[in-house]
């Protein structure tokens, strides 16, 4: 390989200080700007970061998150895979209903067995209604302003070079990522269980069809917690003067996130309404 | 005398660090455990003892307060909170990071250079393949004869288990792990990886998930081998917990690993090093990488829905709930199949390099080298169903997966096309990478042909789950990738310590595994075409020979791989020093002092031809 300047060195193995570093090789170092930097997490700036400009950084950070969305749009599909499969095998008819016991546990607890010491009656095929898809929507509503918000947030800081006005944005959409959160919280609580015994075992338990909801909510659930996280970080990034008019980089990494995770409600919304119950 | 700026320095590099100061692998040990106990405590504490999945919970939660303790206790934490509370990393805490004088300690921290990482990932993978290797010992010695002798079919079920996923895992990261960490930065002609705190993530995550791993033998083992097929995962004990665990915290390491490498290859190439000009190994890292970021999402997805059946009553895989076994199959292997190219990819891509350098030769037809590691990665995504079929399965599908299938030979054959065009009529240095080598493709057409045959739907029908599946597997496993892997040892060993990997018990142990493999999974090969069947700890009598020349071949293999340990112990204290560049290679890791400084390059370096234009004739000694 031709090259037009390069690094020589020429230490052999007795040349080597014991921690395996050679003298040189700290030389090197010592004449060298420092390490780190690049790193997704924001040592680009201040840290230094072998002297890369912001817009190298930044570029090199966007496509890592544009890596990670791959990777959870993969998580996404094997997912939407894993409800469609349920769905369209429909195994011994059971994508909806399961064998056990109609009511809450509690009213078998309570009056049969503990109190009344008797036995459960013989169980029954239970069926389960589909969740609530415009509870769906409202949650996907919520994300996808919170969305909106901090990608205002971020055109308008890259307008303004604003930053101090950019921290009640951040914080705004952070509260509003939480809002999402709590309300899939909500909907996780919604989602329909039914009481069966197995091996003197009671316990609720998820049809398919439950289930299925249960891991998309479930990761939705573990999407609203990094906005969260994320909207945090801003906020106070902001406020702390790390986020300012000339680096605003970071907020366009975030905002990519956050609207992938919109996107992703949308796309799970839309499927769990059109594609719902077999018939 | 001290000048002002050197005493500024070092002030200066004194204050950074912060609590990474206090952190180490014995902190990440010692929090491990602790938030183990906490977790296991409070679940004990909270749940439903009378509940039907209440030991399972408990071990799930003992498992996750594991690797938050871990990742907590060695600094991974440290990062994201910082970042969350505005206060950036300094100069001063970036030096420290990057372990810049502290010796060997460094090696059991979170560092974040990239060399570093490398080494860790040689220790890590040599420590893997001990474990699965020890277990491998344990299978064949029960297998020396007809009947049980030490242990039971249950014990034994656990055994093949582990083996077959420490051994995958320490195969995922044998080459890519430690070559795409030290090397491929300065072969691009980069000054570390794109993301170093990443990297650090990547390979401590790595190590949690592999003791996560390993302690499934604690607490009863797996019995139903490393695919975990449902719904038959239903009957194993807490082990499946732990393991399920174990491969979704992998599969965080691998794809944080995968990000870091594409970006670091995209984005921090230096002036002059295009996509054509990169050394052919920097392919072979990024396919692997890119694949790895498509199919172990799968993996932990797969893993995530083990563990809600298992721990919430969900019925993904449950009949009785709506749930299918094939649910999993399916998500399974459409992660297995890509993860087999995942692990071949960059062995091949390593063999590439070695065979240009020591034939002195270019890489035959560099650009079919790298469509044929494309083109592989990407067919790869397309056959996985041929695992289940005979599972009955989609039948009709049955055909265009074996189609999918044999296609992918085009690419495999193209590998050796490359190959040998490289080293034909090249002055071949038979030295210690070189030979590893020769072995790889040896092994690598018995393992490619046998593979051609199960491929085809008939066949597969009467050889799944025999013995000669087994064989053809390891044939390209063992015989192939870790062929590859030593290879890749020797040949950048003196990269890594400064000396020559000891050539004399080197070729001894080439020869004793090299013989080894072929008795061994030969007579394996004749076993399974005589209908022996995979997993079982004792057979029928008309297979008592092959198994005895097998296990035979598994002792040959185990004293050739510990001569090679031997050889790495000794070399990498008092080996042979080789120099800086001793291959006469041109890429840019052999430009550098050995070992390289922190930062790789004084000035960087501008590329202006490809790195194997060989004008000089190679000085050999």
């Amino acid at each position: 390989m031709s090259i037009d300047t390069h690094a020589d060195g020429d230490v052999t193995g007795d040349e080597f200080a014991e921690d395996g570093r050679s003298a040189e090789g700290n030389k090197a170092h010592d004449q060298e700007s420092h390490h780190g930097g690049g790193e997704g997490h924001g040592g680009g700036d201040d840290g230094g970061g072998h002297h890369e400009s912001p817009e190298v950084v930044d570029g090199r950070q966007r496509m890592a998150v544009w890596l990670f969305i791959g990777g959870d749009m993969v998580i996404l599909a094997g997912l939407l895979f894993t409800y469609l499969y349920l769905r369209g095998t429909n195994t011994e008819g059971h994508w909806m209903n399961m064998v056990g016991y109609t009511g809450h546990p509690w009213s078998y607890y309570n009056n049969i067995l503990f109190v009344k010491g008797g036995s459960l009656p013989n169980p029954t095929t239970v069926s389960v209604n589909p969740v609530s898809a415009g509870f769906y929507w409202l949650v996907t509503l919520v994300t996808a302003v919170s969305a909106g918000i901090i990608w205002l947030g971020e055109k308008r800081l890259r307008a303004s070079r604003d930053a101090k006005a950019f921290v009640p944005i951040a914080a705004l959409a952070t509260v509003v990522a939480l809002v999402a959160l709590v309300l899939t919280i909500v909907q996780l609580r919604q989602i329909p269980e039914i009481f069966v015994t197995q091996n003197d075992s009671a316990y609720m338990a998820y049809t398919s069809y439950s289930s299925a909801i249960l891991v998309l909510e479930g990761s939705a659930l573990l999407h609203m917690f990094v906005l969260a996280f994320l909207g945090l970080g801003l906020s106070i990034r902001a406020s702390r003067g790390v986020i300012s008019g000339d680096k605003w980089y970071q907020v366009r990494l975030v905002r990519l996130f956050w609207v992938w995770v919109a996107i992703s409600s949308v796309i799970v919304a839309a499927v769990i309404t059109s594609v719902n119950t077999i018939h | 005398m001290t000048t002002t700026l050197e005493h500024t320095a070092v002030e200066e590099e004194s204050k950074g660090g912060g609590l990474a100061r206090h952190q180490n692998a014995g902190t990440a040990v010692a929090c491990g455990v602790l938030f183990a106990f906490l977790f296991w405590l409070v679940a004990r504490k909270t749940l439903d003892p009378t509940g039907e999945a209440f030991n399972d919970q408990v071990t799930t939660l003992l498992g996750c307060g594991w690797i938050i303790g871990f990742w907590f206790g060695i600094g991974a934490f440290n990062g994201p909170m910082r970042w969350l509370l505005g206060r950036d990393h300094t100069r001063a805490d970036d030096l420290y990071y990057a372990g810049h004088n502290q010796g060997r300690a460094r090696y059991w921290k979170y560092t974040t250079d990239h060399k570093v990482v490398g080494v860790q990932y040689i220790i890590v993978t040599m420590g893997l393949l001990g474990v699965g290797g020890m277990l491998a010992m344990a299978i064949r010695t029960e297998l020396i004869m007809p009947g049980n002798h030490f242990v039971n079919q249950q014990v034994y079920n656990a055994f093949i288990s582990l083996h077959g996923m420490i051994m995958i895992l320490a195969l995922i990261v044998a080459i890519a792990g430690p070559w795409a960490n030290f090397v491929m930065p300065i072969m691009i002609g980069a000054r570390d990886m794109a993301f170093p705190r990443l990297n650090a993530l990547s390979l401590w995550t790595l190590v949690g998930a592999a003791s996560l791993l390993v302690s499934v033998a604690a607490v009863g083992g797996l019995t139903m081998g490393w695919v975990v097929l449902a719904p038959i995962t239903d009957q194993n004990g807490v082990g499946m917990d732990l393991f399920a665990l174990a491969i979704v915290v992998f599969a965080v390491s691998s794809t944080v690993g995968g990000v870091n490498v594409v970006c670091t290859i995209l984005t921090m190439r230096t002036k002059g090093m295009t996509l054509e000009r990169v050394p052919i190994f920097v392919w072979g890292a990024i396919t692997t990488s890119a694949l790895a970021l498509y199919a172990f999402p799968f993996f932990l997805l797969v893993e995530v829905l083990q563990l809600l059946d298992r721990n919430v009553a969900t019925s993904f895989f449950v009949s009785g709930g709506g749930g299918t076994g094939w649910l999993q199959a399916n998500l399974f292997w459409l992660m297995g199949h890509p993860e087999v190219y995942v692990i071949l990819t960059p062995a091949v891509a390593v063999c590439f390099e070695i065979a240009a350098v020591m034939s002195r030769k270019p890489v035959f037809s560099y650009r079919t080298a790298v469509a044929a590691m494309v083109g592989l990665s990407g067919l790869s995504i397309l056959v996985w169903a041929h695992h289940m079929f005979t599972s009955g399965w989609a039948p009709t599908l049955g055909g265009p997966f074996m189609v999918t299938t044999e296609i992918i030979s085009i690419p495999t054959g193209l590998f050796f096309l490359v190959l040998i065009g490289t080293l034909w009529r090249g002055h071949v240095w038979m030295k210690l990478p070189t030979i590893w080598m020769f072995g790889f493709i040896a092994n690598f057409i018995i393992g490619g042909i046998t593979g051609i045959y199960l491929s085809d739907i008939p066949i597969d029908n009467q050889l799944h789950g025999t013995m000669f599946v087994t064989a053809h597997f390891h044939y390209i496993f063992v015989g192939s990738v870790l062929f590859a892997a030593v290879a890749a040892l020797a040949f950048w060993f003196p990269k890594v310590t400064g000396r020559f990997l000891d050539e004399f018990l080197g070729r001894i142990s080439f020869w004793l595994v090299f013989i080894g493999v072929q008795v061994t999974f030969l007579a394996m090969f004749v076993s399974g075409l005589r209908g022996m069947p995979r997993r079982v700890s004792s057979y029928s009598v008309i297979f008592d020979h092959t198994n005895l020349i097998t296990t035979i071949g598994a002792y040959i293999i185990m004293s050739g791989m510990l001569v090679l340990l031997g050889a790495i112990i000794k070399s990498w204290g008092h080996g042979e020093p080789s120099g800086p560049n001793p291959w006469h290679a041109n890429s840019l890791e052999w430009m550098v002092p050995t070992p390289p400084p922190l930062e790789n390059f004084d000035v960087m370096p501008v590329i202006t031809e490809d790195p194997y234009n060989f004008r000089e004739e190679m000085v050999r000694s």
